[in-house]
């Protein structure tokens, strides 16, 4: 058989490539494999996956960087999730998370290796260091990406984000200067099947932390928070409730999944009738106007005076024995059956 | 302690309908408003003064348009002691880059400052880039996404969040911080302070050259390439059956939308 068009082929490839290292001197995509508690973040397995994809389509590799303490076992999962290469800066100093510290690693490994792109999870590690490490490196980031892609005709990663609280996407890009730098915000992208036969190659680098101290101390890892109470007027998330509740137990079951959903409870005027709410918690006319991200109505009609005042919400969800009520023609979803029987059968899941 | 405020005028979004099925923005009332974040910055800051060191002082600062005059009287009317704004033609065409040389630049004018505060993130564009960025410039400490703080002989507590839950550090001064802002809701301005902020305080203006930058180091980095929309919501699905098993498909819809839209 004649196998020489491979030959042809396998020079023109590398002919092309040679070009291009030329024209940037960055290649390959690198992935900051964030870890916590001795494994890697379900986010930065995420990451890993959609760097394996962007890489398919460009034609490079995919490194994967582990920083930390005793961190080198954790290779194996990321060769598995798509990684080609795994750098491993492990050292006992690493353990803790010091922005400086880390900037000063990564931004070595960078300068040396020359990343095309680099992409972060957009957790609270990663929202504090992508930023300082663009910063150190000049080069832009975009940052809570939910989206990533490629132009092919200019080789550059476009970076998919939300604006105006979600209702609008934007895509930007980084012409210039490199690395590429993306964070990708948690729960947007799909964390691969993992291939336990795929294998790769490890490398630990050294670091240099001579120069470089961290500034801060953590004396709490387990803080408690409490945040101070919402009003309804600014909630995102408002449960409410209308004279279909029955009784006060029935109103109880409404606190409770307002509470589950990290909610805020609000009624019609039926339910301050009941005594149930106070003036300030009606909903309508007469009471409050209110535009949350979503809206649970239950056992509430929802008749003209009351939708008024949530006809902004973006999402209303409503439940309700009876189909024909007007807050089922607005409702985005409306479930149609008892309220206190879904909301107890709610609330199990939403305890599990 | 010198504190300094980043605060930021972004459009009011409550002026603004954003049709999905058109795929359109529609702005219906062209309004600026001081960001959310912003004033929580400021409220932070303030409570850092009330709440022990009273010598302090608490300086805001904004980049942006002329207008961005209303925000820092605003800002001077919630109890900061000074406000300057940053504002150049050379300054319109900013990424976050340049933005961040600008303030850094406002900063270093200021003999810099043993505290910073802002917003974790704009209530627009939402990048939340401005705070490390800016630590990077002066190399200064920095803590993201706060929710908690109170300073001690020259050291700073603060609450952030950390992981799946929230974790206290201890920092070392100067020092940037971002504060999230639904843990410090801000005060109401008194009624006396908003009039002297219009008649009596003044809000120095500082273009480029006050600043020191030159109009080839403000090229930003960043392309805009396109805006989309989320798909439309849907009127009208319903469930119904068994409660168990519709309670199990609503939380199934809702975490869609809660990830989606929240």
């Amino acid at each position: 058989m004649d196998f020489s068009y491979l030959d042809q082929w396998l020079e023109e490839e590398v002919g092309r490539e040679e070009i291009e290292e030329v024209s940037t001197g960055y290649r390959n995509i690198w992935v900051v494999a964030e870890t916590a508690a001795g494994s890697v973040l379900p986010a930065a397995l995420a990451a890993t996956g959609q760097a394996r994809e962007l890489a398919d389509q460009i034609g490079v590799y995919v490194y994967a960087v582990l920083v930390g303490d005793g961190v080198e076992p954790l290779a194996e999962k990321l060769f598995a999730c798509g990684a080609d290469k795994v750098l491993v800066a492990d050292e006992p100093a690493l353990a803790e998370y010091q922005p400086e510290v880390y900037v000063k690693v990564l931004a070595d490994l960078v300068n040396r290796y020359r990343p095309e792109i680099l992409l972060l999870p957009a957790t609270p590690l990663g929202n504090d260091l992508a930023p300082r490490l663009a910063q150190r490196l000049n080069t832009g980031l975009i940052s809570h990406c939910i989206r990533l892609g490629v132009d092919m005709a200019e080789r550059l990663l476009l970076g998919t984000f939300r604006v105006l609280g979600g209702e609008v996407y934007h895509t930007a890009a980084c012409p210039e200067a490199r690395p590429q730098m993306a964070t990708l915000e948690p729960g947007y992208f799909r964390v691969p099947y993992e291939d336990p036969y795929r294998s790769g190659d490890l490398q630990r680098v050294e670091v240099d932390l001579a120069d470089v101290t961290g500034r801060l101390t953590w004396t709490d890892l387990n803080a408690r928070v409490e945040l101070p109470p919402v009003p309804l007027s600014r909630a995102r998330i408002v449960v409410s409730a209308g004279r279909g509740m029955g009784d006060a137990a029935g109103f109880a079951l409404v606190e409770k999944l307002a509470r589950a959903l990290g909610g805020v409870v609000a009624g019609s005027r039926g339910a301050f009738d009941e005594g149930w709410i106070d003036e300030k918690q009606i909903v309508g006319v007469g009471g409050e106007f209110i535009a949350p991200d979503l809206y649970v109505a239950c056992g509430l009609s929802g008749d003209i005076y009351h939708y008024f005042g949530l006809q902004n919400a973006r999402f209303i969800v409503a439940i309700n024995p009876d189909e024909k009520a007007p807050i089922m023609k607005v409702a985005n979803l409306a479930v149609v059956g008892d309220a206190k029987q879904v909301i107890s059968a709610m609330l199990d899941l939403l305890a599990q | 302690m010198k504190i300094v405020v980043l605060i930021k005028q972004i459009l009011d979004p409550r002026g603004i309908t954003v049709r999905r099925d058109k795929e359109r923005v529609f702005i219906n009332r062209e309004e600026y408003i001081l960001d959310p974040g912003s004033k929580a910055a400021i409220e932070a800051a303030l409570r850092l003064k009330e709440s022990g060191d009273s010598t302090a002082t608490v300086i805001a600062l904004s980049m942006g348009q002329p207008q961005a005059d209303d925000a820092l009287r605003e800002a001077l009317a919630m109890g900061c002691d000074a406000a300057y704004l940053l504002s150049d033609r050379a300054f319109q065409e900013a990424d976050v880059t340049v933005t961040t040389r600008v303030l850094a630049a406002a900063v270093e004018k200021l003999d810099g400052a043993d505290l910073i505060l802002c917003g974790r993130e704009s209530g627009d564009t939402g990048a939340g880039q401005i705070g490390p960025r800016l630590a990077e410039a002066l190399g200064y400490a920095q803590v993201t996404d706060v929710y908690a703080l109170t300073a001690q002989d020259g050291r700073l507590q603060a609450t952030r969040r950390w992981g799946e839950g929230y974790a206290t550090v201890e920092t070392m001064l100067p020092a940037v911080i971002t504060i999230a802002p639904a843990a410090f809701p801000p005060r109401y301005p008194h009624g006396a302070r908003i009039m002297n902020a219009y008649r009596e305080w003044s809000v120095p203006v500082w273009g480029a050259s006050d600043l020191g930058l030159e109009e080839a180091s403000l090229t930003p980095l960043l392309a805009f390439r396109g805006e989309s929309f989320p798909p439309p919501l849907e009127v009208g699905e319903k469930f119904r059956g068994d409660p168990a098993r519709v309670a199990q498909d609503v939380i199934m819809a809702l975490k869609q939308q809660l990830i989606s839209n929240i």
